[in-house]
């Protein structure tokens, strides 16, 4: 490549400034999506991973129970075989920070006589630094970050809740747990296992028992020597395999916001190709004369994608840090998703590692690339003649409208005959139909401007000229209209999405929270039913004055036989209304009067829809679980509609799950009262008489706004994503506008030189950007409703397992259509009025007939 | 547009219709035009020759107030130009101008009849009463059958003698036309010339076109040479 001729191509990239910020733009707004997604879903899973690091980091094995726990009567028996050098129990408990509503610490109790070293390195100092450690009544090692987030020092006291328990810990060190595992909570404690186990009521209870292997021995031998030894109420994992149930559990999640993210890079690349087909349309006589000049069309070909390459990587270099910096601001919202709904640890630190710096450059140069591949193989492959003459792609591409929407059909009738005819048995076969989808818009879009436009009488000087004008640009505006289509289409897809989400599970709630008030402990939703509410509290508030039936429910972590990590509940009445065990969970399958009986005197279950549709289960087939004695088959009698957790519930009678997992208390109580009983007077009445307990009373009202708030916070990552697209797709309407402005100057001087004023000429100019802006939006809602029957029927259903009711959210769609419109007319201000400004002087130019 | 009365019309007719008074034209240092002066009264007809670069299109710019003189003034329709702001300008363009120009300038994406149309749409005519004018032009061209057609599809004299439509659409008292069978053949551009002049006549307007033709420009009442940028008759 000659150095000369590149820097006469980039010298053209100089001058033609806002064409050049545009393209960059486009590429660093594409890149930036994905980095942040991809930053966020890394923090995800290391945050996770951390943990494990952080607490397991020595281990090659961890012995898991069944359930939320394990005895500890197991720990012998895991010394005693063969392949085990060394093993040590821990506690992990969730606590609650007083005064703090929204912070929790998770507490590692561990075994000082185990014969190995801590599971966390205690540097230098060794165990000086933990002389109180067994002897003082609550003490405890924090993060050093975590005690000034708290304003604490060594020696003050830090008030926890668990259950419905409040206790006083004393710091006593500060320790830099990060040193050893980099991605590790900050929010991790450290406290001896019998303080631990007494603290927060876990006595003669484990949560792990970490294996250190003997010398040349396999892990995985050891491992199945081990469950082999202590039975089917075990687990015995490696710390990678813990790790990879976050990566399978948030699957889903994942992959939804990377498709997303990979929208704003398609609708990127509309903005790429419409930038460099200008550019080069405008230096045309320039190739021509290179190529006259003896340079060859792979000469050409190279000296454009070089350009082009190194616009994507100064847009690359822009979207980084942008796409960081987007990541950090929404790490709280997403942090908000995994704890509420996958139960996994907050996202407390973002890392850039180089394999995502390498992920975006390649979606950058890639993007750019792919972008520009189309227009520089046009010009290339044109000989010198036609490139001194007119440029010829804009007849092309009004004659090969109708061809290209044929394509789009043609692909559509492929797509769904590969659907039917056994493609939907395939997990993505959801999200190939929504990328065939985004594909097929922009394919129609030529012939729908043409014909939509082109045949419009002008019958004035207003907007029917301008869409005309639309009409007769096709190279350009057919792009500026797809990129907005499939950028609309996305946004209202996803509206229509989460607007029937909403309104199914508000059903939902309303159907299922039918009491007045709700009662949990502090870390409930957090210490996967390792603790609960005291009998003491539970019958204190279940014969409270006017309370006229307590519901109490248990609710664990377990796990299907086959390794499938579930959530069981059960539910137990007192009061007038008598026994019932199920409490009002709406069923997709099953009579509920038959279902009842079943819980009762049958052993069976209830499974949710999600497990369901994931596990291939019906009424009258068996569900597995893995109990604490081994596995237990049930019977499932009924499949309920349940909103709160991707990954399945089941419902059991109570002494169903106590004989499944041992006995347990109560993890939360609803309560309803009587009917002339004033809520909120007696939630007062309530929390005076349980003062000094960490008790959370939720009022019916409150819980619901509670459950919606975490619901739209879901969905907040989502919304920058809809941002960002819809950023590049009004950025795409602002260059299709200044291409147009450019390659219609001879015609805005015609209107010049008949006497037509420059406020005339502007509102042409915006008339064009709106007119863009609604065929844009036409377009995107007819694949916005494709998008979301999609979305809602094959994808939600396939990886998610919901049922959601359609719902038009009028509002939100109206909302967004305003802003779509007001962006388009937004992006047209400048270049309308950088046309009004063209000098009658144009005229001299050939471009009209 | 109003009918005018009649002692507007007299004061009208005694005025010139175009009046450059001394004018000269300067892009950067660069004098294009120098001292010209020369009027033109309505129903009269002037060529302009000279050769490429003597200023004949920035003067035919300067008359129709798309561009404005460095020194001197250009007087359109008894309105002295220099003093207008750019809207004001366009306005009177728009009511005193008609425009020709070499490369026709037809819109591809438009009719042949809705580019006629142009001149009223951008003025805000009744849209009934421009067709209805834009029609009778077109047959007085002998152009009524094409006036569906697509502009495209019209052959370089076709194209040209619907400019001339366009051109005077709105009746305007003063036609301007650059090399307006520049790029025709002889045959063409003697029957674009013939038509032009025979339109301008039956309107009543003043006619100034420029030319490389010394035989079109020997069709005009007056004409004038521009030579280094100072205007010289022709004898």
């Amino acid at each position: 490549m000659n150095v000369r001729l590149l820097n006469a191509g980039l010298a053209h990239w100089r001058q033609a400034r806002t064409l050049t910020l545009l393209t960059v733009c486009g590429v660093a707004l594409g890149v930036a999506s994905v980095v942040c997604i991809q930053t966020l879903n890394l923090g995800a899973l290391a945050a996770f991973g951390g943990g494990v690091k952080a607490v397991s980091g020595e281990a090659d094995l961890v012995v898991l129970g069944q359930g939320p726990d394990l005895a500890e009567s197991v720990y012998p028996a895991v010394l005693a075989e063969s392949g085990v050098a060394a093993a040590w129990p821990l506690v992990r408990a969730w606590v609650r920070v007083e005064r703090r509503p929204a912070t929790y610490l998770e507490i590692l109790g561990v075994d000082v006589f185990a014969p190995v070293s801590f599971p966390v390195r205690l540097g230098g100092e060794g165990l000086a630094r933990f002389d109180g450690l067994l002897a003082e009544p609550g003490w405890i090692a924090l993060t050093p970050e975590f005690a000034r987030e708290l304003d604490l020092a060594v020696r003050d006291t830090l008030s926890v809740a668990t259950g419905d328990r409040t206790v006083g810990l004393v710091i006593g060190a500060l320790v830099d747990f990060r040193a050893h595992a980099p991605l590790a909570s900050a929010k991790l404690g450290l406290m001896d296992i019998s303080q631990a186990q007494s603290w927060f009521g876990r006595r003669g209870r484990v949560s792990q028992i970490d294996v250190k292997v003997a010398a040349g021995r396999r892990p995985a031998d050891v491992a199945a020597a081990l469950e082999r030894a202590l039975g089917p109420g075990v687990r015995v994992l490696t710390p990678d395999q813990r790790a990879q149930d976050a990566t399978g559990l948030l699957a889903a999640f994942r992959l939804n916001l990377t498709a997303l993210s990979l929208i704003s890079v398609l609708v990127g690349v509309f903005l790429i190709f419409s930038a460099v087909h200008a550019s080069l349309v405008r230096r045309r006589r320039d190739f021509g004369l290179l190529r006259s000049l003896g340079a060859s069309r792979g000469q050409l070909l190279g000296m454009i994608l070089l350009e082009v390459a190194l616009l994507g990587l100064a847009g690359t270099a822009l979207g980084l840090p942008l796409g960081f910096v987007t990541a950090r601001q929404n790490v709280d919202a997403v942090s908000a998703t995994l704890t509420s709904i996958y139960l996994l640890s907050e996202i407390e630190q973002l890392t850039l590692p180089p394999l995502l710096v390498a992920i975006a450059v390649a979606v950058g140069l890639g993007g750019a690339l792919l972008g520009a591949l189309l227009p520089a193989l046009d010009i290339a492959r044109r000989d010198p003649v036609a490139l001194l003459g007119a440029a010829g792609l804009p007849e092309r591409l009004s004659r090969l409208a109708p061809r290209f929407a044929l394509a789009g059909l043609v692909l559509v009738a492929a797509v769904v005959a590969w659907y039917a005819g056994g493609g939907r048995r395939l997990k993505e076969s959801g999200f190939v139909l929504a990328f065939f989808l985004m594909v097929v818009l922009p394919l129609l879009t030529p012939l729908f401007l043409r014909e939509l436009c082109g045949r419009l009488p002008p019958g004035g000087f207003g907007w029917r000229l301008g869409l005309r004008g639309l009409a007769s640009r096709l190279q350009s505006t057919s792009f500026a209209v797809a990129a907005l289509a499939v950028t609309v289409a996305m946004l209202v897809g996803i509206t229509l999405l989460i607007g029937s989400f909403r309104a199914t599970l508000d059903t939902w709630i309303q159907d299922t929270l039918q009491a007045d008030i709700y009662v949990t402990g502090a870390s409930w939703d957090r210490d996967h039913g390792a603790t609960w509410l005291s009998e003491e509290v539970v019958a204190l508030l279940a014969g409270f004055d006017g309370v006229r039936a307590a519901d109490r429910q248990r609710r664990i972590s377990g796990r299907t036989t086959d390794g499938r990590a579930l959530r069981l509940a059960a539910f137990r009445r007192t009061g007038e209304a008598g026994p019932r065990q199920l409490s009002r969970v709406p069923l997709l399958a099953g009579d509920p009067e038959r279902v009842e009986r079943a819980l009762r005197d049958d052993g069976a279950c209830v499974i949710t829809e999600p497990l369901a549709r994931h596990a291939g289960l019906a009424v009258g087939d068996t569900l597995r679980l893995a109990g604490a004695d081994g596995p237990v088959p049930l019977p499932i009698a009924g499949i309920g509609y349940d909103y709160s957790t991707e990954g399945g519930l089941v419902f059991l009678g109570w002494p169903t799950l106590d004989a499944v997992y041992g006995p347990g208390g109560t993890s939360s109580l609803a309560l309803t009262l009587a009917r002339d009983r004033d809520v909120d007077a007696t939630l007062d009445a309530m929390r005076a008489a349980l003062a000094g307990r960490a008790v959370e009373l939720r009022s019916n009202r409150r819980l619901r706004a509670e459950v919606l708030d975490i619901f739209d916070q879901t969905f907040a990552v989502t919304r920058i994503l809809q941002a960002m697209a819809l950023v590049i797709a009004v950025a795409g309407v602002s260059l299709t506008l200044l291409i147009m402005g450019r390659e219609r100057a001879t015609e805005f001087a015609l209107y010049r030189s008949l006497g037509a004023t420059r406020r005339q000429l502007v509102r042409l100019g915006l008339g064009e950007g709106a007119g863009l802006g609604l065929l844009g939006f036409a377009l995107g809602l007819a694949g916005g409703a494709v998008l979301a029957a999609i979305l809602i029927l094959l994808i939600n259903r396939d990886w998610f397992g919901w049922t959601i009711r359609f719902e038009l959210p009028a509002s939100d769609l109206a909302v967004q259509a305003a802003w779509i419109l007001a962006g388009a007319l937004a992006a047209a201000v400048y270049p309308a009025l950088r046309s009004s400004r063209t000098p009658v002087a144009e005229l001299t130019r050939e471009d009209l007939l | 547009m109003p009918a005018p009365t009649a002692h507007a019309t007299m004061a009208r007719m005694q005025r010139p219709l175009l009046e450059f008074r001394d004018v000269a034209r300067a892009f950067g240092g660069r004098t294009v035009l120098s001292g010209v002066s020369f009027r033109l009264d309505r129903g009269e007809s002037l060529s302009m020759v000279g050769r490429s670069g003597s200023g004949k299109s920035t003067l035919l710019h300067l008359a129709a107030g798309i561009d404005l003189p460095t020194r001197g003034e250009v007087v359109l329709d008894g309105t002295p130009l220099s003093p207008l702001s750019d809207r004001n300008r366009s306005l009177l363009r728009r009511r005193c101008v008609g425009l020709v120009f070499q490369f026709f300038h037809l819109l591809p994406h438009l009719s042949v009849a809705d580019n006629v149309c142009l001149p009223g749409w951008v003025a805000g005519d009744p849209p009934r009463a421009t067709r209805e004018r834009a029609r009778e032009l077109l047959a007085q061209v002998a152009l009524s059958d094409r006036a569906g057609d697509p502009a495209g599809k019209l052959s370089g004299g076709e194209m040209q003698r619907v400019a001339l439509c366009r051109a005077l659409l709105r009746r305007p008292p003063l036609v301007l036309a650059d090399e307006p069978t520049g790029n025709l053949d002889e045959a063409a551009g003697r029957q674009v010339m013939d038509l032009l002049r025979q339109l301008t006549r039956d309107a009543d307007a003043g006619l100034l076109f420029v030319t490389h033709s010394r035989e079109q420009a020997a069709l005009a009442g007056t004409v004038l040479r521009l030579r280094d940028g100072r205007l010289e008759a022709v004898a």
